[in-house]
């Protein structure tokens, strides 16, 4: 299997090293023999089509910092679009930056992809969360496999989890902590009854929030995860703007003393469902399976028959995301074989 | 047949007088009456726990006379009558009129606001207050949308449960 990994910052190097790290479990168990054919940065792309070495991908990217200075099959300057023109390759790994405006570069790069009849696998929300109908239907237009378990809980199996293993039931709704910097505020607030603007500066210095923390402490990462679930999981047709999202910024310490009073804890909760689709800070009791802490992720899916399951995994981290590229890869093998 | 009912009773004299009164007036056996004064909720009200024996229309019409007099029913053979709903709002709890606040909560038939807790903080429009509502079951959904509703007017944050 031939792979262009585009886009190398956690996720892409996760995926190097899992492949690196994996590749005679993966010979042995399912005879695959995955082979990076090329890869992309913003500085270019090293390219070879005999398989680029991982480790070799992941030094040069620790140590210049650039993926066109690989040695001798490095590119520099050349654009993404253009690999994918050039390159002959089975699947495309898309792990660009997400880009919650317009879903670019990601969005063309996936569709390209898909109209040269290539599978697809990405954690890249953004495109997912404005334009998942658009994609859905190119993928089957052009008869490929498009697969984004990684866009929503990190390595906690949730959108395959939900089509396969559940696949005899029907799926009402769906809540869940899908973001992992928020979920260890609401923690670290109600252990140590601290503000919530220490709390964020705290996590900021152990680098768990970023510098920017918008996208997090406003509920919109969480968002553009509810909307993947709604679309994949319920069939329901929105996006981003049909959300419902309020963050977690005005929540005080006095809120979360009142609702441990009372047993309960305050946790940021995606809601997709027939009746709501909003990211909001909900009352979740203590000890219920919502009351996790740090920075995991959990979801509860109803469902008609096996009434509720709940999984719980990590929700980011850079081999624990490649953990879920990695198996819609398998997956998709399995089914091209 | 039989009822096992739960009441939750003010622990001041003559309440419980109140209740066995329909019970004897409409003809309805007293199997068991559990009456421990000692045994509080939160609120300060005493549960007390009355079996009674008579036929279907019989228990009906003490059911439908407890709950004219407002007696408060937690458990009717071991299904809870009342659910409780718990909601924490922030904002300018007291600037907004708290009073109006549990008032307009208590406006919905069947609902009423059961325990109130307020937190005060030294930031404007930051003061946090946990309500507890009662309401018939079946209700619950209707009491979210109305919390909500009340929040978006009020400019409160509005925590709701799952």
């Amino acid at each position: 299997m031939r792979i262009v990994i585009l886009g190398f910052g956690a996720v892409g190097q996760g995926v190097a090293h899992v492949i690196s790290l994996k590749k005679d479990y993966l010979q042995r168990k399912y005879d695959l023999n995955p082979q990076i054919v090329a890869v992309t940065d913003s500085s270019g792309a090293a390219i070879n089509p005999e398989g680029l070495d991982e480790e070799l991908l992941l030094n040069t990217k620790t140590e210049k910092g650039k993926i066109s200075s690989y040695p001798d099959y490095g590119v520099p300057g050349v654009d993404s679009l253009k690999v994918l023109d050039e390159v002959e390759y089975d699947c495309l790994v898309e792990v660009t930056p997400t880009d919650i405006d317009d879903g670019e570069p990601a969005r063309s790069h996936i569709i390209k992809a898909m109209e040269n009849g290539k599978d697809v696998v990405t954690s890249n929300k953004g495109p997912l969360a404005l334009s998942f109908k658009d994609l859905d239907d190119c993928a089957k237009l052009n008869n490929v496999e498009f697969k984004f378990e990684a866009s929503v809980g990190g390595a906690m199996p949730i959108i395959n989890f939900a089509h396969e293993t559940l696949a005899g039931c029907s799926i009402e709704s769906i809540y869940g902590i899908l973001n992992g910097t928020t979920n260890y505020i609401l923690s670290r607030m109600a252990n140590e009854g601290s503000s919530y603007e220490q709390t964020l500066k705290e996590a900021q210095e152990m680098g768990i929030a970023e510098t920017n923390p918008y996208q997090d402490v406003e509920g919109i990462d969480a968002a553009c995860k509810i909307v993947i679930l709604a679309n994949s999981v319920l069939n329901l047709p929105v996006t981003l703007k049909d959300v419902e999202v309020e963050g977690i910024s005005r929540i005080t310490s006095e809120s979360i003393a009142l609702a441990k009073k009372e047993g309960m804890l305050i946790k940021l909760i995606g809601e997709a469902s027939p009746d709501a689709l909003e990211v909001s800070p909900r009352l979740v009791r203590q000890g219920s399976p919502f009351a996790v802490e740090g920075t995991l992720n959990v979801a509860t899916l109803k469902t008609d028959l096996a009434d509720d399951v709940t999984v719980v995994g990590k929700g980011a981290g850079s081999v624990e995301t490649a953990s879920a590229i990695l198996s819609d890869m398998v997956n998709i093998w399995k089914k091209r074989k | 047949m039989r009822f096992n009912l739960v009441l939750d009773l003010p622990d001041v004299p003559g309440q419980l007088l109140e209740v066995l009164e329909p019970m004897g007036r409409l003809g309805a056996n007293i199997v068991a009456v559990i009456h421990q004064r000692d045994v509080k909720t939160e609120r300060g009200t005493v549960p007390v726990q009355i079996t009674i024996e008579g036929d279907k229309e019989t228990l009906d019409k003490v059911m439908g006379a407890l709950e004219s007099k407002d007696i408060h029913i937690i458990e009717v053979d071991g299904v809870l009558r009342k659910e409780q709903i718990t909601t924490v709002l922030i904002g300018d709890i007291v600037e907004e009129d708290l009073q109006d606040t549990v008032a307009q909560l208590n406006q919905l038939k069947g609902v009423r606001v059961a325990d109130l807790d307020l937190k005060m903080s030294d930031k404007e429009g930051n003061s946090a207050t946990k309500m507890v509502m009662e309401a018939n079951s079946g209700l619950k959904k209707e009491v979210l949308k109305n919390v909500k509703e009340l929040g978006a007017k009020k400019g409160f944050l509005v925590i709701n449960e799952v």
